[in-house]
């Protein structure tokens, strides 16, 4: 029962930490390596609007998250514009800017155990005879909100639908009219404000770290690797795979395997399938 | 309406477009015939400025070298160096050759993501019509679009086309790899499309047979430069026309 409900609450941590990963790289092929900064950076900026100018912390979290998806776009326009199409540079140039940010943080001394943010709502509740915290039961419900509202945009909204054609034939969409570059603006703004979501309903159980962007980043990777790159269906279905495994392990096993977990499935996964779980956009390529 | 002066196109130093000069009317058919790769592809995707990206991210990787030379106005303004998307703004649309279905999407989604410049009016009457001039399509609509025949995914590209709402279509062999029934049925459409719509329609393709009959006016492609052109039976009675493209 444990394994059951833990199993699902870390499988839509998982899925929240790596919508936003998988959202960018779907779209436009740009493997965001700062994407785990951008979670950290949520929690400090949440942090310092609550602390130092003593805002409300609901009017906090919706100005950071407005915040995060303009940094998001900035990132775009100014940095990743310029090397777009080149792999190497675009994880290179994304990494620098992730690294910079979490190591100046560290520098600034955001450090240590002194940084939390209040949970939602105090108290827990039992579910069958297993005590669980709200904020861990916020979690599920914010995945599912978070799930849905991204499917109900990508299947019935204009953008949400013209992202998606992008992500499958970036020069089919063009000739409908559909700009590259801005929906690529679009991807990073809301891949930064899922990052930023993901930060804001998760780091309440624990603390702002910045070894928290690290391990963001690898878990992000691995579902999206295992999901098959960019397949959205598929990294939810990874999300869960990842999520149970890793409570599993620590269940039965022990609790520092954690993220070992994340990393030998991203290499089980370049081994065996390396197109991912719902890699078939090759396959459906070659049977037409 | 369109109208291309000088235009070179080289891959490399291979030589793609061989200083072409054309010009398609508004409201007309306009066709351009050659064999495989006499360059049909690269012009449509020149007009459409497609050419462009493929450029920029050639040069990005440091790989080909594309070099397009001359200049495209429609409707009066220079657009040789303007973006896909613009273009397709101001009017241009482009069905590329072998359709490029959004694969994982359903055929609604398609059509949809087609209706991207369109506004919440033009796109509900637009799709109404595609759905009268390919009844077929109507109960495909939840099937993804890669798991569609070719010929039912070349209506559904000319459809996506359409929602687009264009001034001018390019239709970039839209009959290549169908059944001469397919082709029949298709051919029909398109002029209908023209006459229904005042769409002007510009066609290539690598047989000219099926698509002959429903042109205003013809080029002939061969090794990239436009070797000849004419109106429908001009060209329908040159020889020279008739043994190549016509394999008679
Ligand atoms: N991306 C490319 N790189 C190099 N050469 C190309 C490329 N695309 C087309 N070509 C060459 O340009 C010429 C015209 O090709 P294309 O426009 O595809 O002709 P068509 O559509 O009439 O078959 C051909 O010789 C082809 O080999
Ligand atoms: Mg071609």
């Amino acid at each position: 029962m444990d394994i059951l409900i833990y199993g699902i609450i870390n499988s839509f941590s998982l899925a929240l930490m790596a919508i936003g990963f998988t959202l960018v790289y779907g779209i436009s092929r740009i493997p965001n390596f700062a994407h785990g900064a951008l979670y950290v950076i949520t929690g400090f900026l949440v942090w310092s609007l609550v602390h130092l100018l003593k805002l409300n912390y609901v009017v906090s979290i919706i100005l950071a998250l407005l915040i995060m998806g303009l940094v998001g776009a900035a990132i775009y326009r100014f940095v990743l514009i310029r090397v777009r199409g080149m792999a190497t540079s675009e994880i290179i140039a994304t990494y620098a800017l992730g690294l910079a940010v979490l190591e100046f943080l560290r520098w600034g001394g955001f450090k240590g155990m002194t940084y939390t943010l209040p949970v939602f709502i105090e108290g827990s509740i039992v579910i069958g005879g297993i005590p669980v915290d709200l904020q861990r039961v916020i979690v599920i419900a914010i995945g599912i909100v978070v799930v849905t509202f991204m499917w109900l945009f990508t299947h019935f909204n204009k953008i949400g639908l013209a992202l998606r054609g992008m992500a499958q034939d970036e020069h089919a969409a063009m000739m409908l009219g559909i700009d590259s570059d801005r929906m690529a603006v679009i991807a990073m703004a809301m891949g930064s404000m899922l990052a930023g979501i993901a930060a804001i309903t998760l780091l309440p159980l624990g603390n702002i770290v910045v070894e928290a962007g690290y391990n963001v980043l690898i878990l992000s990777i691995a579902v999206c690797i295992v999901g098959g790159l960019g397949s959205w269906v598929g990294a939810i279905l990874a999300a869960f795979m990842i999520g149970f495994l890793q409570i599993i392990t620590v269940a039965y096993i022990q609790s520092h395997f954690h993220m070992v977990v994340a990393l030998l499935v991203i290499i089980a996964t370049l081994i065996l399938k390396p197109s991912g779980l719902f890699g078939r956009q090759k396959e459906l390529e070659e049977r037409v | 309406m369109l109208e291309i002066k000088n235009l070179m196109v080289f891959y490399e130093n291979a030589i793609a477009i061989n200083n072409i000069n054309m010009k398609c009317q508004a409201e007309k058919v306009t066709g351009i015939f050659g064999a495989n790769s006499a360059g049909k592809s690269t012009l449509m995707y020149t007009i459409s400025g497609i050419i462009l990206d493929v450029k920029k991210k050639e040069e990005m990787k440091g790989g080909e070298r594309i070099t397009v030379l001359g200049n495209i106005t429609f409707e009066g303004m220079d657009i040789t160096w303007m973006k896909p998307s613009e273009r397709a703004k101001k009017g241009i649309v482009l069905c590329p050759e072998r359709r490029r279905i959004f694969a994982e999407s359903s055929a609604l989604e398609n059509l949809k993501i087609g209706g991207y410049l369109a506004t919440k009016v033009q796109a509900k009457k637009t799709l109404e019509y595609v759905f009268s001039i390919f009844p077929a399509l109507v109960k495909l609509k939840g099937r993804e679009g890669g798991f569609l025949s070719g010929g039912e995914q070349q209506m559904l590209a000319i459809g996506r086309a359409l929602m687009a709402q264009p001034k001018m279509l390019l239709l970039d062999e839209p009959l290549l790899g169908l059944s001469p029934l397919m082709e029949a049925m298709l051919a029909r459409a398109i002029r209908n499309i023209n006459q229904q719509t005042r769409i002007a329609i510009l066609i290539s393709e690598q047989y000219a047979r099926p698509i002959l009959p429903i042109i205003h006016h013809g080029y002939i492609l061969e090794n990239g430069g436009a070797v000849l052109e004419g109106n429908s039976r001009e060209l329908m009675e040159n020889p020279d026309v008739k043994s190549a493209y016509f394999g008679l």
